[in-house]
């Protein structure tokens, strides 16, 4: 039998040595960067709208000469504070923050501010507390009474009553309370009007609201004005509304009143078909300015208040062309024509 | 014979014509601690790549990193030890978080303000933990179902139960107002050292010192190598299967102990990702998935080497599909040492 003996050959050290020389040579590769270095900490990117985000911060912070570092947490709360403790270990300037939960991000914020370092939330604020942060937060209420604001004002025009159906997201997210009260701040002052006959609670999840919706409609089948606190649900609501046979277009019989809230693509691309009417825009290039704003002001020692509203909009067929440049969807849907 | 169950790597060096010295990757694979060696490697290869990873904040930072994922994974030990396994670990780290919140929290908890707020929102993530453990070993020793059923359905069910209680117990979709004594248990430190870690050590040490040297860690070897051959031998098969489920579900209420207090906040989510991390930190360590091998040593440098990994990948800013295409290698590569392992000691 070969005994083999343990040693260190010549090929074996030439090896290791040029795999050393090599390691060694990489922090040349990733030498400090210049300017300041922001970290993107995402919770997920499972929507049209998170993507789209990630891409204008990244074009954003390219154009102010700022290096990215990013980090998906995956929902969990708990690899996000991680993520935010290697982020201090980085030294990066600023951290911008998705979190999943309002609560769980507070020692987050904590070891930021004990590091110095700045944190903007973006689209989700955290739960009250005593540590400091930022955060940018679209309108939700306003956006959508002006949204629900425009159904009415259609729905008189047309004449008749109305059943309405709603969307709700996930209730711990303050988004969709926010949206959820927006819409009702409306149809409750027009009881003769509309009459909410379903509430769909989707959780954010697109088969619950598939689910939910087609119950409803199949409880209701006479719903005739319906309001989405999220365009990512729209395919599952044009399958539904498909079902229940009630998918038509602006001006056609059975036409359902539809608005929507955030202003993806899809939402443009129904609007043009005439499938929906309204959509409260959430103003995304508006809001990574703000972010980034908010990180240059407090680099430059400014105080900041802790709350920074987008006023966001409303788009419909009738203003479609004027303010469409501002409405995120359409850019990606002009990428995707 | 059963002790040498736990150490089996190095049973092989003699061959029937006398000593035979193994090569020095040979040495290397069938070494106990090779996931030490792997850990101080790869270490030592990202050093130069990312230096901040060798910072003292940063070392402290991956221990308590460490800590919830070691405490639960010592319990997934004593399960995969007795060729079982605990999927449901996560679930019950999600529901004790919200039940213990929900008994602490000064936002109308049950004992909410009360002196005997702590002390009874611990004891309620232990009971609910060595319950549900004792549920699930009940099931599948007297009813004889298999590990991987029981305990699918059950991390299926707790998960949606933690959910649906948590919106009976809060007007968000988590629990905080959390007593500053509990919080300072995921949080604080005691003597310089942090608490989780006094935490991590009691439930190591006593771990360790159960599978070592105690006849109920021999019977765990002993059903894990050869059930039957344990039953004949007298071995109280069913009971002590029935212990690895309960030390499983107490140790990941520790677990849920530790992350709710550092994040100030009872979740129905918690820890809900990190069940791949649990399995394969075991697995890695050397902890044989066919039962019979294992020990809490080993559970340790997994669990070390997953860190360091995911810390390094994180200070690198690697996205998570990069994460999870590292991870899933790492966990690959670690079954391909084991079958490497497996092979050299059959070929003697």
């Amino acid at each position: 039998m070969r005994k083999i003996e343990p040693r260190v050959s010549r090929r074996s050290f030439t090896v290791g040595a040029l795999l050393a020389a090599g390691t060694a040579g990489l922090p040349i590769m990733v030498k400090a960067q210049e300017g300041k270095t922001v970290a993107l900490l995402f919770d997920s990117l499972v929507s049209p709208f998170w993507v789209s985000g990630i891409e204008i911060m990244r074009a954003e912070a390219a154009e102010r000469g700022w290096e990215t570092l990013e980090a998906i947490s995956d929902f969990d709360d708990n690899r996000q504070f991680e993520q935010v403790r290697a982020m201090i270990e980085r030294e990066v300037d600023g951290i911008l923050i998705i979190q999943t939960d309002a609560n769980a991000v507070i020692p987050a914020i904590r070891a930021a501010n004990e590091a110095g370092i700045p944190m903007v939330h973006f689209n989700r604020p955290p739960a009250e507390s005593d540590a400091y942060s930022v955060a940018i937060q679209a309108d939700n209420r306003k956006i959508m009474q002006d949204t629900v604001q425009f159904l009415v004002d259609e729905a008189k025009a047309m004449g008749g009553t109305y059943k309405a159906c709603i969307l709700i997201g996930d209730l711990g997210d303050v988004n969709a309370i926010q949206r959820r009260d927006g819409f009702f701040d409306i149809v409750d002052q027009h009881p003769d009007l509309i009459e909410v006959v379903a509430r769909v609670s989707t959780e954010w999840n697109a088969d619950k609201a598939f689910a939910g919706l087609t119950n409803a409609l199949q409880a209701n089948p006479d719903i005739n004005f319906l309001v989405t606190s999220s365009d990512f649900l729209h395919p599952q609501i044009e399958q539904a509304l498909k079902i229940a046979g009630k998918w038509h277009p602006r001006g056609e019989e059975g036409h359902v009143l539809f608005g929507g809230f955030d202003g993806d693509e899809g939402a443009y691309q129904r609007l043009i078909d005439g499938y929906l009417d309204a959509c409260g825009v959430q103003n995304l290039f508006l809001e990574v300015d703000m972010a980034f704003g908010a990180f240059e002001d407090l680099w430059a020692g400014k105080q900041v208040d802790k709350l920074l509203l987008d006023p966001g909009f409303v788009i419909t067929a009738a203003n479609l062309e004027e303010v469409r440049d501002q409405m995120w969807g359409y850019i990606v849907w002009q990428q995707q024509q | 014979m059963l002790r040498t169950a736990g150490a089996s790597g190095n049973a092989a060096t003699r061959t029937a014509g006398g000593v035979r010295t193994r090569g020095w990757l040979e040495r290397l694979i069938l070494s106990e601690y090779l996931v030490f060696y792997l850990t101080t490697a790869y270490f030592l290869a990202v050093w130069p790549i990312v230096p901040e990873i060798a910072t003292a904040s940063s070392l402290s930072n991956m221990l308590t990193d460490m800590l919830p994922l070691l405490v639960v994974a010592i319990g997934q030990t004593f399960v995969l030890i007795v060729a079982g396994i605990d999927l449901s670990v996560t679930s019950i780290i999600a529901f004790a978080s919200v039940v213990g919140a929900s008994v602490m929290t000064a936002d109308g908890g049950y004992l909410g303000g009360s002196p005997l707020a702590v002390p009874a929102g611990i004891l309620t993530f232990l009971l609910i933990g060595g319950l549900i453990g004792w549920f699930n070993g009940f099931c599948c020793t007297r009813l004889g179902m298999p590990p991987i059923i029981v305990t699918l359905t059950g991390l299926m069910f707790l998960s949606g139960t933690a959910i649906w209680y948590t919106t009976g117990h809060s007007e968000t979709s988590s629990i905080a107002g959390l007593p500053k004594a509990f919080v300072l248990i995921g949080q604080g430190s005691a003597y310089g050292v942090p608490n989780a870690l006094w935490v991590a050590l009691a439930v190591g040490i006593s771990a360790h010192l159960l599978l070592g040297h105690t006849v109920f860690g021999r019977w765990l070897y002993a059903i894990g190598i050869n059930r039957k051959a344990a039953e004949i031998s007298g071995v109280p098969v069913g009971t002590a299967i029935l212990w690895t489920f309960v030390i499983s579900g107490v140790c990941a209420a520790i677990a849920s102990i530790l992350f709710t207090g550092r994040l100030e906040t009872g979740t129905p989510v918690l820890g809900q990702r990190i069940l791949l991390d649990i399995i394969a930190a075991v697995v890695i360590g050397g902890t044989s998935l066919a039962g019979g091998k294992g020990k809490i040593v080993w559970t340790v440098g997994g669990v070390l080497f997953l860190v360091v990994i995911d810390t390094s990948l994180k200070l690198l800013g690697m996205s998570l599909f990069v994460v999870f295409a590292v991870k899933g290698g790492v966990i690959l590569f670690a079954a391909i040492i084991d079958a490497m392992r497996q092979r050299i000691i059959m070929r003697g």
